[in-house]
């Protein structure tokens, strides 16, 4: 059965590309562009794990995690941030990894690998 | 009429406004110190979270008890997301005029104690010697295994003073190059040594403790004191009595006494002030292997002290444009409220 991996990105065009990008990997991909709408579908269904963007309008990502672990602490949580700053703040430590957004997604394909044991 | 004043270190000026002095109650933040906003949800740093950090590098923990487990009082991980990476100290590239160098160093951080809500100066002396020992055991380890130049150990507490977390904890990063404002307090003090045969903080110590007006308090082995050219209102220091270049050589039975002080000073700092944010900052020599060579009789020189800022006051235009400061409460007027608390 496929690895199911929430992905929580407000820009939609973003969204399509880890869509496809991540589905060619083999992974049941659900995308969403906000905080909220996340906590929606962890509420509905289990994922096996998490991409999420920090910066993000409403509730942002280090504000979504920190209400994940409240809730369950064994999904993997992957931070992909545009920004290296947010770094120093240690709630991002609720995450697995944290990988800088880049124009390849090789970096994330690898850490997802990685936390998912493939 | 404002008076300036000249720090003897540093050489950096000081603006003491004293016709728009200020009293404690006038920092108090409207209401309650501001709660904690991670702490309905979730925090790395408390016990039970020890699989959200890195594996510990070093822990105080009941006999019996796994690293990585619950069971610890005080607890040292890498930073999950460093900035700066370990490594053999890099040589320096140039690009033109400008140098560069890998980004090597090691950055840990000290989580003092596994209680969300229990800051540093709440904690039971015997806990805060605790602490110090494990920065004393850190930093030998830095230097001695990772030939790191200087080990900086420094505590923010509170949002205004940098900290992202409220559960209490102390970082240490080591850098393979002195800092500026070290090499700065280290050339001060040569040239001051120069000048009175002795070292220029034990001689400062001496004045303090002859003037009386800024002490805030002491033990046979430590004075808190407000430095006369202090930067900021409520600015302290620890400082030893017996002179000392290097946090390390503190001895075991001098902890005790450090721990007291240092819990004194804080619990006089939150009741004045109403708990603000502050940062602690430790200064000591470099790296004893390395300052040996490159500063010869910096063991005589430098004498290792803690700083204590409160954050109750912003650093703007002037401070930055010119290195002096701006403060609205005189030491000796900041000293007295702290002694009074």
């Amino acid at each position: 059965m496929k690895k199911k991996i929430l992905v929580v990105e407000d820009e939609k065009t973003l969204c399509l590309l880890y869509e496809e990008e991540l589905s060619r990997e083999g992974y049941d991909i659900t995308a969403v562009t906000d905080a909220e709408a996340a906590l929606a579908r962890l509420a509905q269904e289990s994922f096996d794990l998490i991409v999420t963007d920090i910066r993000m309008p409403g509730k942002n990502g280090i504000e979504l995690i920190t209400q994940i672990m409240g809730l369950r602490k064994d999904i993997p949580i992957i931070i992909n941030s545009a920004y290296q700053s947010y770094k120093e703040d240690f709630m991002t430590w609720a995450a697995d990894a944290y990988v800088v957004k880049s124009s390849s997604l090789d970096e994330l394909k690898s850490k997802i690998k990685q936390l998912l044991g493939d | 009429m404002s008076e300036l004043r000249k720090d003897l270190i540093s050489g950096r000026w000081v603006i003491i406004a004293t016709e728009r002095s200020k009293r404690p109650d006038d920092f108090r933040p409207s209401g309650a110190t501001s709660p904690a906003p991670e702490a309905p949800g979730f925090c790395p740093f408390c016990e039970g979270s020890e699989t959200k950090t890195p594996p510990e590098v070093y822990a105080l923990r009941a006999p019996g008890t796994p690293p990585d487990s619950p069971g610890w009082t005080v607890r040292v991980v890498p930073n999950k997301f460093p900035a700066l990476t370990p490594g053999p100290p890099p040589p320096r590239a140039s690009r033109g005029v400008y140098q560069s160098m890998e980004g090597r160093g090691v950055h840990e951080v000290v989580i003092e104690n596994p209680d969300h809500a229990l800051e540093l100066g709440d904690l039971p002396a015997g806990h805060i010697r605790d602490v110090l020992r494990v920065f004393q055991l850190r930093i030998k380890a830095i230097e001695r295994e990772l030939h790191y130049q200087y080990v900086q150990i420094f505590k923010n507490k509170g949002k205004e003073a940098g900290a992202s977390l409220s559960h209490p904890h102390s970082q240490i990063v080591a850098t393979p190059i002195v800092p500026k404002r070290v090499k700065e307090e280290i050339y001060g003090a040569d040239h001051l040594y120069r000048t009175f045969k002795e070292c220029s903080f034990c001689r400062i110590l001496r004045e303090e403790e002859a003037a009386g007006s800024r002490i805030i308090a002491k033990n046979p082995e430590f004075t808190a004191f407000a430095p006369y050219a202090s930067r900021f209102p409520f600015e302290m220091t620890v400082m030893p009595k017996r002179h000392s270049a290097f946090f390390t050589d503190v001895r075991e039975d001098e902890l005790g006494p450090l721990a007291e002080i240092l819990k004194d000073v804080l619990t006089r700092l939150k009741k004045t002030v109403n708990d603000p944010p502050f940062n602690m900052v430790l200064h000591q020599a470099p790296n004893p292997s390395l300052s040996a060579k490159d500063w010869p009789e910096l063991h005589l020189k430098s004498h290792w002290h803690f700083e204590i800022i409160p954050i109750l006051t912003k650093v703007a235009g002037f401070e930055w444009g010119t290195g002096f400061y701006i403060n609205p409460v005189p030491p000796e007027t900041g000293a007295e409220f702290l002694r009074q608390s």
